[in-house]
């Protein structure tokens, strides 16, 4: 093992017994090492912007001026001034241009990508599970398949059903019908279960790191032993 | 004013955007102009944001507020992975073998502490919303999937037993199709508010 190998060990060890240090409650070190990721993340996070977005695609082409490519680069770095104007004084009014420009492209490529990426998918993955091939077999009808598909339909139904009726009931507080709140009740069960298996795949993640991380902790004291 | 400024900007842009991005294959290089915008002033209202951070924690220290040494070692955390990114450049091994000495112990401890977290939290959960058919549903689908994970059992030998654990395996993914759906409504919902400049609190 070499030294800076050594010193990496020692550090990673002190800081994984800083954050494991919460267990005793909220605490100094738990503090210290929290702010040593917040510092470092917002570092790395600078750096990483300045010299791979900043210098590359806004400062580097202003250098080719007065051509066609370095006058349109000229657009990021106006808005890009209006953003630091808005640090230095934050009423500044012009500055809502660069981050109104920020909030159009994005709700545009969110319009889109929801559309292409979540929707279409999801809802197609639905209309695909009641594809008459699927729910035939050999010329007999295959029930399992059929009840799969219907589940599958009933199931986003209530789900959807219950983030509507919620709504409805914080607004109107209307009287209680018991079809809806079957159904709502019926949505509960399925956010239930997708709940608890997301909580255990996290649970499973966290169990394996924390295992990891104190068998990383034995062996480093394994070391001086 | 601002915030007319700021919605006709985001309207007219977002329009903009979203014609370029239906005539892609026509608009596609204005199309890439418009996004390489986009990331130069995101990534400049990033650094703000990382400078608004900083020039706090300053003041904090300046004025020395109670907890002060917390803000010393952000900036000077800040100052150790920042400096030398700049000079030595961001792909540098020795660079990177410094900031994953750091950040893998702490981020895999904080997982590791999420668990034992999310112990606690889950049985808070029954304190705190009491029996519902959310909590009973929750708690009943986490057990199972803790105990099919653990791998401790083979039921590939019974017909009935694989056929039932196949169907419950695949619960999830409704109620997960279902939440999707909604969130994706919503963000749909969202973005169209800021294109026809209705949504005014998101300044």
């Amino acid at each position: 093992m070499t030294l800076s190998e050594l010193l990496y060990a020692l550090l990673g060890t002190a800081l994984s017994l800083m954050v494991f240090s919460y267990l005793l409650g909220d605490n100094l070190f738990f503090g210290i090492a929290m702010y040593i990721l917040v510092g470092m993340t917002a570092g790395y996070a600078a750096a990483v912007l300045i010299t791979k977005v900043i210098l590359p695609m806004l400062i580097n082409p202003l250098a080719e001026l007065p051509a066609t490519s370095a006058l349109l680069g000229l657009v990021p770095l106006l808005l890009s001034i209006l953003l630091i104007w808005m640090f230095f004084k934050k009423s500044a009014r012009i500055s809502g241009i660069a981050l109104g420009f920020l909030g159009g492209v994005l709700a545009a490529f969110a319009v889109v990508g929801v559309t292409r990426g979540t929707l279409t998918p999801q809802l197609l993955s639905i209309v695909d599970a009641f594809d008459p091939a699927l729910m035939t077999q050999a010329g007999y009808p295959n029930w399992m398949n059929i009840f799969s598909a219907f589940l599958m339909l009933f199931g986003v139904l209530a789900v959807l059903f219950v983030f509507h009726h919620r709504e409805k009931f914080q607004t109107l507080s209307s009287g209680s019908q018991t079809w809806l709140d079957g159904l709502t009740g019926a949505g509960q069960v399925f956010i239930g279960i997708t709940f608890g298996a997301l909580f255990v795949g996290l649970f499973s993640s966290g169990l394996t790191a924390l295992i990891f991380s104190v068998s990383q902790i034995i062996d480093f004291i394994k070391l001086w032993l | 004013m601002r915030q007319r400024l700021a919605l006709i900007t985001a309207a007219l842009s977002g329009s903009v955007v979203l014609l370029l991005l239906f005539f892609q294959p026509v608009a596609g290089a204005y199309l890439a102009l418009v996004l390489n915008w986009a990331i130069i002033v995101a990534s400049v209202a990033l650094l703000v944001a990382i400078a608004s951070l900083l020039v706090t924690h300053i003041r904090f220290i300046a004025v020395g507020r109670r907890g002060f040494i917390y803000s010393f070692v952000l900036i000077t955390a800040f100052l150790a992975t920042f400096l030398p990114g700049l000079f030595k450049g961001v792909e540098d091994p020795g660079y990177l073998g410094w900031i994953s000495a750091i950040q893998k112990p702490l981020e895999l401890s904080l997982l590791g502490l999420i668990a034992l977290v999310m112990m606690s939290a889950a049985v808070k959960l029954f304190r705190v919303r009491g029996w519902s058919v959310l909590t009973v549903s929750f708690a009943i689908s986490a057990l199972l999937f803790l105990f099919l994970n653990l791998g401790l059992s083979d039921w590939s030998g019974n017909q009935i037993f694989s056929t039932l654990i196949d169907a419950f395996l695949r619960l999830p993914v409704i109620g997960a199709r279902g939440l999707l759906i909604g969130v994706a409504l919503g963000a749909l919902l969202v973005g169209f508010r800021v294109l026809i400049g209705q949504e005014s609190d998101n300044e």
